[in-house]
Parts: C-alpha cells; structure tokens; sequence
C-alpha cells in the first residue's frame, strides 16, 4: 500500500496532469456560473476527451470539472440569489445578503476558502480511510437513509426560522410538489391533470430560479431602487482575521459533510442545510444568520464539497457508482481499461493513487484560480441596474429552458416567479419548500423501497433487522423539540 | 494514431461546442449538412450514456458531421420518446433507446406516441444478455437451489432490481413466470445500487450485466446462477433455456430508431455509418473496454424482431398483471 502511494505520488507529478485539471477547473467554474448548465452535463459532454488522454491526465481532468462546477453554481446564487443547484441553495440564504451590503467579494472569498478548505481535508480523510468508509457505505440501505432524510427535514423545519409552524407548512409544500408525476415505485400518475407535461414532475431548476431570483428582481423594479439591492459594491476582500473566525465552522462542516457523503443517495443537498443548520445552532447569534453571515456562507459550503471525496469510495472499492457523477468517473476509468472494483487496488493501486493524489493537488490549484478570477466575477454587480436587471431575467428565463431543454418550464419558471412574490410578501420563507421538495423524492422512494423488503410487516422488519434505523426514527422528534425550543429562545432575545 | 486522435479530439470539440450552442459555419450540400441529435430517454451517466459517448466520438469520421448526445430522462423513458417522435423526420433527430422501453411499456400504460408506427429503426449497436446473480455467501450454489427455495417460501426471496418493467425487473418476471415462483421484488435507481443491496445482504438475488459485473465476480464476490442467450457465457453456468427459462429472455437491446417517415436514402445513409463502427479499431476497442459486444444489425432485421418482442412482452404483461 505504501508504496504504491509513493509510486503513485511520483506519477501524479506531471506538467500535463495539472494543465488538463487547471482547464477543467476552470471550464467547470465557468459551466457551474451558468444558471441551466449542471456539472454532469459538462462531464457528459467532456468525457470522451478524456478517451484519448493518459488515464492520469483524462480522470483529474473530469474531476477538476466536478470541483470547478460545484463552487460554480454558488457564483450567481451569492451575486444574484440564483442558485443554480440544489447544493447552492443554503449558500444564497447569506451569500445573497452579503451581496446586498455590498461585500459580494468578501461572500465569494468566504465560498472559495470554505470549499476548498472542506473539499481537501475530506479528500485527504478519504485517501486515508479507504476501507473503513468502504465498509460503512455497506451499512446503510433504505430504512436507514429514510430515516437519515426524515431527521434531515426535521431538522431543517426547525432551525429555519423563527415561525416552525411556516416552515413546516412550506415543508410540506415541498413534499407534495414532489409528488407530482409519475410515482417512482408504482408507474402510478399522481396530480397530473392528465398534463403529459407533468408526468416527468417539477423540474427543479426552474423552481430554484423562480423562488429565489424572480422575487428579487421583482422587489427592485417595483420599488424603483436605486439599485442597491441588486447592483452595488463589490467591497473589500476577506481578511485573514474574518477567515480566522469561521474555521471553527469550516471544521465542523467538513465532518458534517464527509459523514453525510459516506451515507449513499443524501448527496450535497443535505450536507449543505445540515452543515448550515448545525453552524446556526451552535454560534451565540443565530439571529445574524440570514442576515448576511459569513459563517453561514463558510457552513454551507464547506459541508456540500466535502460530500465529495466519500463518493468516490463505492466507485473505487466495489465499481458502482452512486450517482451520475460517479458514473461517468466510471464510464471514464473503464475507458481506459481500469476497472474500478476489489481488485482496482491490487493491479493498479500506483495509478489510482495517483489520481487520488491529483485530487488533492487539484484542490490547490482552485484556490489559485479561484482567487485569481473572483475579481472578474464580482464585478458583475457593479452594472448598472438598467443593464443588470434584463441581464439577470435573460439567464433566468435561458436557465430555466437549458435545464431540460422544454418550453413548459418557462411558464413553471413564471409560476413560481409570482408564487415566491407572494410567499415573500406574506412572510412565507421559501427554502422549506425548496428542500422538502428536493429530499422528497428520495425520502418517499426509500420509504417504499423499506415497505416492499418488510414485505408486510414493517414493524416486524424495524424491530428484527434495522434497529438502527428506528433509534434515529425514535430520536427525531425529540431533536425536533429541542432544536425548535431553542431556536424560539434565541430568536425572542 | 496520433493523427487520428487529434481528428477525433477535434470533432468531439466540435460536438461539444455544438452541444453547448455554438454553430461552426460549416455546411454541405448533401444530408447531412448540420450536426445530428442524438437523444437518449434515460439519465446521464447510465449505460447508454456512456455507450453513446463512444458512439459519438468516432461516428463522424463516417458521416462528416458531428453528432451530439441529448439526454431526456423523465416518465420512465416517454418524455424523450415523445421528443422523437414529434421531431421532423429528416434524419437530424435520432433515438437512442433500448427493446423494453421501445416494445414493453405500450402494453403497460397509454402512451402519448405509438412505438411500432412513429419510429422505425436504423441499427441495434449492440446488445447485453442478463445474468442471475447472487452474493457469493448466499446458500443457493444453483439455480435449481434458489428456484427450490422460492417455492419453499413464495414471497420471502428478496429481488432487487432498477426499476419496473426495467432492464433487471422483465427478466425476473420472465422467470417467475416461466417457473411458477414469486419473488419480492424491491426496486433501487439503478443496476449499481441493486448490486450494492446484494452486497450488502439487503437482497438474496439481482440481475446485471456481465460488463458491469466483473469486477465483483473477479474478486469472489457475488456468484452467477444463470445467463441470458444460446451460449454460455461462463463455462460452468447454464443459460436460461437449460434451466427451463425459454424464448427471448433477458437481452437488451441498445438500438437507434428514427421518426417512421424518415426518407429511406437518409436512413440507409445512417445505417451505413453504423455499419461501419463494427469495422473500426478503435470503437470496438473502446466497447470492448467498456465491457459491450458490437454487433450491429440493420433496420429491416431489427424490426422483424420488434415485431417478436411486442407480442411476447404483451403476453408477459398480461399474465403477470392478470393476477
């Protein structure tokens, strides 16, 4: 093993290594930035590139795509509250603020620092403990990541805001706007009028868009501003006394999120709100998260890019991919004739290490890039508003057509757009809704998937096979309670 | 090599930069003058993502234009069949599908196209025969052993599979239909996670690939009961019709279908350039590496077999959903 990681060291070191993932960093930053255009659509349409390269060039070429994407989408929800991924959403809730007060730069910096931070360290603790996280992917299947969702929701209900009872509303919004299509386990149709448009569901993008940057832009061209809101200063740059301060949540985020990227199907998503919510918990002024709070900036994307380096363990140990991501990684390792699986390690360990370590390397080389090209970036919210206004509904509407590629989801763009103006004026916080909506799907499907294995007896098949699953199903309404007890506290002082 | 990798390089680029929206000015006189869509029904990432991939990367060599992957997942496979279907049919819009998506779901739901008169074929690339899959601790070292113990105990075998009436779950109906056995049939997203429930103990019996079960099946991990097809795929495994599993059972087919009133002269002009995938280095090494065989059969045979599968799958749906 060691010296394979020796050999392998030695082999990551070349000139075109780093210049290929340099390009897919930056490529996947630029692809991230842009509302519509997902990450996995880069890699999809990128992979064959990498056929023709050595595998040590053409896999951190793709994985610098992947790095480059996930910091990408948190762009335009920090500079015009448009996230353009589900994993962006709990970055706009403070990044969007910091913007408004005219410190965008400092919101980027805070992103860029926390990504990376949290994004290496999970790499590295990856490379490290290999086997063990191998072994515990093994242990979750469907009751344990029902449960895991649900406390997630839970969660989040609670440390939301200050009215749970909304929260919880909006929650459940979520939830039956997720119901809409085709019943994942049944083939059933479900409140679809009959509309084949609905069949294949809401699609996401459109809905993010809609309830996040619609009503922005729709407060300042009501209220005639004069474009504070949406264009002002890009500020100062983060300070090194200002980044000081987060580490402590930088750290606590991380865990959060390499624990939750060794859960199989919970992803960035939730790694993000839980990263967030676990930093508004413990800090002694929770009440200045929402408000524009670097720390919330730093929780929340620390924890979705440590997701990262856990995902790729069940791709390298047993060769099967958890998600789309992984799967491509996969398409583009077996394209080279390395067949990630048992065996991966004993035949070409060296080489595997190699990109592991190219992983680590690729972190560095974000920073640089990063760092160099957030200036460039920020300046978009010093145009003028009259400019950036058509701009910014121009990407909307792009974005939101991109996605799929269908012109229904234009008028589900405009829906939500009017939908979250009103949630807004109504004092309905929106991103209860966005989350019950994205956990909702799996959260259901793995609710039947738990039905179908107890075959009649769920709790039989509970209290026989998963206790585990049911002590977290038994603690969450007591986490629920105390979270909300809490919060109801420290938001009435 | 080098040469030819750069061209290649160059049009996956070209492809990619299609992709993304921008036009390269190049045009011909003759079809095909623009870039070809490809459109997949299913999600990134998937077998046919990456089987099209190769595909695309190499094919403009043969029709001197760049041909892009677009993928459609939603409502089990329709929506991009939907999109297909209405598109023009000049040969610029293809699908790239697989045999239960295209022949099976008409006999399971209403469908907003009909498969057998909207499209046509232009070529199967290839295809993959399933095989019957256990963990290597599991107590059924046959087939005849895990059907024995199905019968023993109906309902109380747990099947994982991707998906209803997907790749994995028809040809466990098949079996459970052929051999008079119940299985509890418990759905994953995908064939990954269905391996990983068989793995992990959650399930007793899977389905997969051999391409994507090699790995497992290397290091001693799971054990193959049974496979799909005429031949033996592995020396000491019988297929399905030895087991008393007969008829078309358990091969997917991965096929390029085009709207039915595509002129012919376009389609034999695609069909050609498929063709002559199966004669070209690098493709067969690249799907040799992905672990899929090549071999590429044009629309005329094809259909003749569509027409097989659809009443096949017809009787298939309505035996099991009769009950």
């Amino acid at each position: 093993m060691i010296e394979q990681f020796i050999e392998g060291f030695g082999l990551a070191l070349r000139v075109d290594t780093f210049v290929m993932m340099g390009l897919g960093l930056f490529g996947g930053m630029l692809v991230g930035a842009l509302p519509g255009f997902t990450t996995l659509m880069a890699m999809a349409i990128l992979l064959p590139i990498s056929f023709f390269l050595d595998p040590i060039v053409g896999i951190p070429f793709l994985l610098g795509i992947y790095k480059g994407g996930i910091f990408g989408g948190s762009i335009p929800a920090i500079l015009v509250s448009m996230p353009g991924t589900g994993a962006a959403v709990a970055t706009s809730i403070d990044g969007y603020k910091l913007t408004q007060k005219g410190k965008s730069r400092k919101a980027l910096d805070m992103a860029l620092f926390s990504s990376v931070l949290g994004d290496m360290s999970s790499d590295i603790f990856t490379m490290m403990m290999i086997f063990p996280i191998a072994y515990l992917v093994m242990q979750f299947g469907p009751p344990e990541l029902f449960a895991v969702l649900l406390m997630s929701l839970v969660i989040i209900a609670a440390t939301s805001g200050s009215n749970p009872m909304r929260a919880l509303i909006m929650m459940l919004l979520g939830i039956w706007l997720s119901f809409i299509g085709t019943d994942p386990l049944g083939g059933v149709e479900r409140f679809t009028f009959g509309l084949f448009e609905l069949k294949s569901g809401i699609p996401l993008l459109p809905m993010l868009i809609g309830v996040f940057a619609i009503p922005e832009v729709a407060g300042v061209v009501m209220r005639n501003e004069k474009a504070r809101h949406l264009a002002g200063l890009m500020g100062e740059r983060l300070t090194w006394a200002e980044f000081k301060k987060t580490l402590r949540t930088i750290c606590r985020s991380t865990v959060i999120g390499t624990g939750i990227g060794t859960i199989p199907g919970l992803g960035q998503v939730v790694a993000a709100m839980m990263g967030y919510s676990a930093a508004k918990n413990a800090s002694d002024h929770p009440e200045t998260f929402g408000e524009g709070e670097l720390e919330g900036v730093a929780a929340a994307e620390a924890a979705n890019n440590a997701v990262n380096g856990p995902t790729m363990v069940p791709l390298l140990t047993l060769g099967i991919p958890g998600d789309n991501v992984t799967a491509i990684l996969l398409g583009a390792f077996v394209a080279q004739g390395l067949r990630p699986g048992p065996q991966l390690f004993d035949e070409q360990g060296a080489t595997v290490f190699a990109i592991l370590i190219a992983m680590v390397f690729a972190n560095l080389m974000f920073l640089a890039i990063g760092y160099l090209s957030i200036p460039f970036f920020s300046r978009l919210v010093t145009i003028k508003v009259s400019v950036l206004i058509p701009l910014v509904i121009m990407f909307a509407f792009a974005g939101a057509y991109v996605f799929r590629s269908d012109s229904v989801d234009l008028l589900m763009l405009v829906g939500f757009g009017i939908f979250g103006i009103v949630a807004r004026a109504a004092k309905f916080d929106v991103m209860p809704m966005v989350m019950g909506f994205i956990l909702g799907e799996p959260m259901e499907y793995a609710f039947g998937q738990t039905v179908a294995m107890a075959n009649g007896d769920l709790a039989g098949f509970f209290l026989g096979d998963r206790q585990g699953a049911l002590a977290v199903l038994l603690v969450i309404p007591v986490i629920g309670f105390l979270l909300w007890r809490r919060m109801r506290k420290t938001v009435a002082h | 090599m080098l040469k030819k990798t750069i061209k290649m390089t160059s049009s996956v680029m070209v492809a990619a930069g299609m992709a993304l929206g921008l036009s390269s000015g190049i045009a011909q006189a003759e079809f095909p003058e623009k870039p070809i869509t490809m459109v997949i029904p299913l999600g990134a990432g998937g077998s046919h993502d990456l089987n099209a991939r190769v595909v695309t990367s190499i094919i403009p060599s043969y029709i001197n234009q760049a041909m892009i992957v677009r993928l459609t997942p939603g409502a089990g496979g329709q929506k991009g069949t939907q999109e297909v279907a209405n598109a023009a049919a000049d040969g610029y819009t293809l699908l790239f599908t697989h045999n239960y998506i295209d022949m099976l779901q008409q006999h399971v739901e209403t469908l907003p196209y009909d498969p057998g008169a909207d499209f046509k074929p232009v070529a199967r690339i290839n295809y993959a025969p399933i095989a019957v899959v256990v963990n290597a601790d599991s107590p059924y070292q046959t087939f005849e052993e895990l059907i024995a113990a199905s019968k023993e105990n109906p309902g109380g075998i747990q099947m994982a599979h991707s998906g209803n009436w997907g790749a994995l779950f028809v040809p466990a109906a098949q079996v459970m239909k052929a051999l008079d056995v119940s299985w509890n049939l418990v759905p994953y997203q995908g064939g990954g996670p269905a391996m990983q429930a068989l793995l992990s103990g959650d399930a007793d019996v899977t389905m997969g690939f051999p391409s994507a079960l090699a790995p497992q099946l290397a290091a001693g991990k799971v054990r193959v009961l049974a496979t799909a097809g005429a031949e033996r795929i592995y020396d000491d495994v019988p297929t399905m019709a030895e087991v008393g599993v007969e008829g078309d059972v358990g091969f997917m087919h991965r096929v390029v279908l085009t709207p039915s009133d595509t002129p012919d002269e376009v389609v034999e002009q695609l069909t050609a350039a498929f063709k002559s995938l199966a004669d070209d280095k690098t493709f067969v090494r690249m799907m040799g590496r992905l672990g899929e065989n090549v071999d590429i059969l044009d629309g005329p045979t094809y259909e003749a077999m569509r027409k097989e599968q659809s009443v096949a799958y017809k009787d298939l749906v309505e035996k099991l959903t009769s009950q």
